[in-house]
């Protein structure tokens, strides 16, 4: 036993990757397919890195960053405010859940040739598309903690007196935060991948969306890849960040509710 | 105690349930003799309405839902058997799961929209370019749900094979698949969701039939009452598939609790 069960799990992981990297590297060198359809691994390292010395590039990333951050925000704040109330509020959720549901059945992507025409190809709807897409999850997720939060908790905290905004605050919103950021999790990356409907379907100048479909239009197929390894990537990245988050604040919940 | 939207409400509860759809309904046709937009960005709600019965009668909708469908099927068809199979395949072989599960997780964190200007690259503006991008969509729900559902079969069972010496097909239709069965259903329910989603970006690249091809046209001849009917019609089938799929799995499904309890 002298490699351990991990090395031998990466090592098995990395194989077929490695594998198709190989006849990837191969295939594109040995000049079967022209190199617009299929750059060799090479080319798009290449590419990749005279992407990233461009400032440029830079821009086009910020200008996805800044897009998602907007939507994912105002989804968020407002998708918990809609959960929160139809949560607490038998009556509020006989009244808007029903409409919420038919709604919430329309693919978000059905909504862009709409909302072009009403606000024009601007930025508003593309804000808007990754908004909705934030909405959604974050709705059900707190109405669905909220009404799994043991009974128990009620009684206890009507013992204690807690009304109101106090109630919302020590109980309601405690236990059921595990749902909640749970959530916020799925409305990021919900985001992202409406980010790209956004900005593929209303034209803009910049963002990675952008870049991707400039990759198509000038048959560059690099730049299209490096495009969707950004895309990939910058999400890993966002997703994981979020999900350490929420796991940071389960955890003090946790240890709060043992003291 | 399951906790869903919409449980079993009574009328009175029903009845408050259409304050929101009417109130909506009110405000845009109260916006719209108001003149408070134009007649080219908001028609009155029975303007949507009899163009919608319109493009019923002339057949076109008809035709144009049946591609769309077509095309969600074949999709379906596509990715949802590739994930089943390779679900199947790394459920029951850590060599390949161990292979494969990292590629398909690195994968996954690309936005499905993101490949589609590579697939047009690849295959041009076409109907296949249109079934491979629905068929990406299908592919992750069906591979993830169908490995847990089957990496979850109790070891008892594995062994119970083992002594009735149940091998390849028999091993897999008679022990592996009726116990992964709940994990599976709820794979091909949200693959087929999916593909309904995926089927209307698919669309929307530019094609010259599909319920989505009518909101573009619309869009462009600056119909907005064809491109609202168009939304219209996607949610309602959307709706309609959605319910359909919840049903399926409720019928095939059922009696599964006492099932698991006898056997466990």
């Amino acid at each position: 036993m002298t490699i351990s069960n991990k090395t031998k799990a990466f090592l098995g992981s990395s194989i077929v990757p490695l594998l198709l990297v190989i006849v990837w590297q191969y295939v594109a060198s040995s000049g079967y397919v022209a190199s617009f359809i299929l750059p060799s691994p090479n080319q798009i390292i290449k590419t990749f890195v005279t992407n990233f010395v461009e400032k440029e590039y830079a821009l086009h990333i910020a200008a996805s960053l800044k897009r998602v951050l907007i939507g994912f925000l105002i989804g968020t704040v407002s998708g918990f405010s809609f959960g929160l109330l139809m949560g607490l509020s038998r009556t509020a959720e006989k009244i808007f859940g029903p409409f919420f549901n038919v709604i919430r059945q329309v693919p978000i992507i059905g909504f862009i040739p709409l909302i072009i025409m009403w606000f024009g190809v601007t930025e508003l709807p593309r804000i808007i598309i990754i908004t909705v897409a934030a909405f959604y999850p974050v709705t059900l997720n707190t109405f669905a903690g909220i009404r799994n939060v043991p009974k128990e908790y009620f009684e206890l905290s009507s013992v204690y007196g807690y009304k109101g905004l106090k109630l919302i605050r020590r109980i309601v919103i405690p236990a059921a935060l595990p749902s909640i950021t749970t959530g916020i999790t799925l409305a990021l990356g919900m985001s992202w991948a409406m980010l790209m409907a956004a900005e593929l379907f209303i034209q803009t100048y910049f963002g990675i969306g952008t870049r991707i479909q400039l990759g198509r239009d000038k048959f560059n197929m690099a730049l299209v890849i490096v495009g969707i390894i950004t895309v990939g990537a910058l999400g890993f990245f966002m997703t994981t960040i979020v999900e350490q988050l929420a796991k940071a604040l389960d955890r003090g919940k946790i240890i709060r509710k043992e003291t | 105690m399951s906790l869903k939207f919409l449980q079993r409400f009574n009328v009175k509860d029903r009845l408050l349930g259409l304050i929101v759809p009417l109130f909506v309904l009110a405000l845009w046709q109260g916006a719209v003799s108001q003149h408070l937009f134009s007649e080219l960005l908001l028609v009155p709600p029975l303007t949507l309405w009899n163009t919608i019965i319109e493009l019923f009668r002339s057949g076109d909708l008809i035709s144009n839902i049946q591609v769309s469908l077509n095309r969600v099927f074949l999709g379906f068809l596509l990715g949802g058997s590739a994930g089943f199979i390779l679900g199947v395949g790394m459920g029951l072989s850590p060599v390949i799961n161990r292979a494969l599960g990292p590629l398909v997780k690195v994968l996954q964190q690309v936005p499905e929209l993101a490949w589609m200007p590579m697939i047009i690259l690849l295959f041009g503006i076409d109907e296949f370019a249109r079934i491979f991008f629905i068929a990406i969509g299908a592919f992750y729900p069906m591979i993830f749900n169908t490995y847990q559902g089957v990496s979850g079969v109790p070891e008892k069972y594995h062994e119970l094979a083992r002594v009735f010496d149940y091998k390849s097909f028999r091993y897999l239709s008679k022990v592996i698949i009726p116990s992964a069965l709940p994990s599976i259903i709820t794979g091909i329910r949200l693959s087929i969701g999916l593909s309904w989603m995926f089927l209307v970006g698919a669309e929307l690249f530019g094609t010259e039939s599909g319920v989505g091809f009518l909101m573009i046209m619309g869009r462009q001849m600056f119909q907005i009452d064809v491109v609202m009917a168009g939304l219209v019609v996607i949610g309602t089938l959307g709706l309609i598939i959605n319910t359909l799929l919840k049903k399926f799995e409720q019928f095939v499904l059922r009696g599964r609790v006492s099932f698991d309890g006898g056997a466990a």
